[in-house]
């Protein structure tokens, strides 16, 4: 049965802007950062600031907040801001059904990141990042216990009850790490673009096993900013806009990370009926595939839960599609999976990164990267919890 | 025992972890070593962690109540760096986290580690039951392998 989307190809993104991701950026604060890729949106939009109705920024840890990124851009006479929750997905949305609905005409989206004390060791000799340790343990009086299965261990036990489940062998895992690095090589924004080879991934420093470093979104300092408005304004702006086609979360009742139902029925599987119903596309009309990778198991669950590949066959089907000249998936021979390098290789953005490339992609400014005359783009973006989310972009 | 013990003293005997007014049954559960696991007194329902009202059929009539604590480990990892705890040494190797489908429970998992066993035999299938060990001077709940008993 088709769902309602009033608001089908009614939303555009008309502006961009990044900064480069690293593993250091020096001494600049995630509000600096965060201003940088706002103001280079705006621009990049080819729009007064006054335009700017609406803000929506997504809760980093040590990100400004909407209300505090008015006030550093001095953005006056806003009726709709928020500050969702992580992934990327969230923040689009709210800033889509803000306008759709009439809430605000132009909608700033940001998000800003900034490695911790507790995931970077040059970050924990940062004094001025030293407030954010305390985060970590959210107002506890004690580190919390190493047998919490949080969001993120529990992708670790996931990973391992997949394992389990199709009897795959760790290089699966380790398939899907190389597939991003060797996109990010072609990225100048990436964090990471030494090439990995499997041996090395075999290799890597175990943190959870069965995940490793590598299997692990890098901790970076960056931020990305997005430009929304209606699909009509936009037209006034540029002949050919991206517009969002249908995007949506997805989650089940029973999302305690340790209490999911199963690898057959989490978010994922909601977002995929969401996304099915309301899209006049699907995985065959596609020109750039995005699946998230907070870690590497959640790729694998993309692939398979939007249906590329059989439960369990997703490392499969990866050699199956593998380009060995460009050392990555390419499905067909034609269509890239995270062609910036996703979080693994260009840095932990929370899915922004993903969302930037496939608006870059869908305009045609991908560099050496770009898909020729790619009109339709595919993100799958969080996990499998309470942060599953997904989008279909297109160029009109 | 445990009746005896304040809200503010359960709150300070367990700082590492976030007890609510609707969990609090739970971890004095803890220091009569004790597993509870709310079951709904109106549907029979069981879930965890501990709600407010019962997933199911929103009855707030939930009843704390013992669970035997065998199991089969469900999911299964081992750590080889993470949070500090009294007895975990990761240096010394990595350390199991488990959570194990309860027995009796609609498939309700509770989440700990497993002693009394090389890390390498945690494995998911694992049959296992519930153990108290101390961890802070309080009882803490873990798992061991079925049928074989803690030494001496």
């Amino acid at each position: 049965m088709a769902r309602r989307n009033p608001m089908r190809d009614e939303i555009a993104i008309v502006g961009v802007g990044s900064t480069e991701f690293s593993r250091d950026a020096g001494g600049v604060s995630p509000a600096k950062l965060g201003a940088e890729a706002c103001i280079a949106a705006i621009r990049d939009a080819g729009i007064d600031k006054a335009e700017i109705d609406g803000v929506v920024g997504a809760l980093e840890p040590g990100a400004p907040r909407a209300n505090q990124m008015s006030a550093i851009l001095g953005l006056n006479d806003i009726t709709h801001h928020s500050s969702p929750m992580p992934v990327a997905v969230f923040a689009l949305v709210d800033a889509m059904t803000a306008i759709f609905s009439g809430q605000a005409d132009t909608v700033l989206v940001y998000y800003a990141f900034t490695r911790a004390p507790w995931n970077s060791r040059s970050a924990a000799q940062d004094p001025f990042r030293s407030y954010l340790g305390g985060m970590m343990s959210g107002g506890l009086k004690a580190p919390p216990m190493p047998e919490s299965i949080d969001p993120s261990a529990a992708y670790t036990a996931w990973a391992q009850r997949y394992i389990h489940e199709y009897d795959v062998p760790r290089e699966t895992f380790g398939r899907v790490a190389m597939n991003m690095r060797a996109n990010a090589a072609r990225n100048p924004k990436a964090a990471m673009k030494t090439p990995l080879t499997m041996e090395a991934y075999l290799e890597a420093r175990m943190i959870r096993d069965p995940l490793c470093m590598l299997d692990m979104d890098i901790p970076v300092d960056g931020a990305d900013a997005f430009i929304l408005t209606t699909t009509e304004r936009a037209k006034q702006l540029t002949p050919n806009p991206v517009v969002v086609h249908t995007a949506t979360a997805g989650m089940v009742g029973r999302n305690d990370e340790d209490q999911l139902p199963s690898l057959a029925r989490h978010g994922q599987h909601v977002v995929v009926e969401a996304l099915k119903e309301r899209s006049d596309v699907w995985t065959d009309d596609i020109d750039v595939f995005f699946p998230y990778d907070g870690f590497s198991i959640i790729t694998l669950g993309w692939i398979e839960n939007m249906g590329f590949a059989k439960p369990g066959q997703a490392g499969r089907w990866m050699l199956d599609h593998w380009d060995e000249t460009l050392g990555c998936v390419m499905i067909d021979g034609r269509v890239p999976m995270n062609p910036h390098g996703g979080s693994l290789s260009e840095g932990a953005s929370r899915g922004t990164g993903h969302l930037r490339e496939a608006v870059m992609q869908l305009r045609g400014q991908a560099g050496e990267r770009q898909v020729h005359d790619a009109k339709t783009a595919l993100i799958g973006c969080g996990g499998f919890f309470f942060n599953s989310q997904g989008a279909i972009l297109k160029r009109l | 025992m445990s009746e005896s013990v304040s809200d503010a003293e359960l709150v300070e005997r367990f700082p590492w972890v976030q007890i609510t007014h609707d969990s609090k049954h739970h971890f004095r559960g803890w220091l009569d070593k004790q597993l509870l696991i709310n079951c709904c007194g109106d549907c029979g329902k069981f879930h965890h962690p501990p709600k407010p009202v019962c997933p199911d059929c929103w009855s707030e009539n939930l009843v704390p109540t013992p669970v035997e604590g065998k199991g089969t480990v469900h999911l299964a990892m081992h750590l080889h760096q993470g949070a500090p705890a009294p007895g975990v040494d990761y240096a010394a190797g990595p350390h199991p986290v488990v959570a194990v489908d309860l027995e009796g429970t609609d498939g309700v998992r509770f989440s700990s580690t497993v002693v009394g066993v090389p890390v390498e035999e945690v494995v998911i299938g694992l049959p296992v039951e519930l153990d108290w060990v101390e961890r802070y001077g309080h009882p803490f709940p873990v798992f061991r392998p079925r049928g074989r008993r803690r030494e001496g």
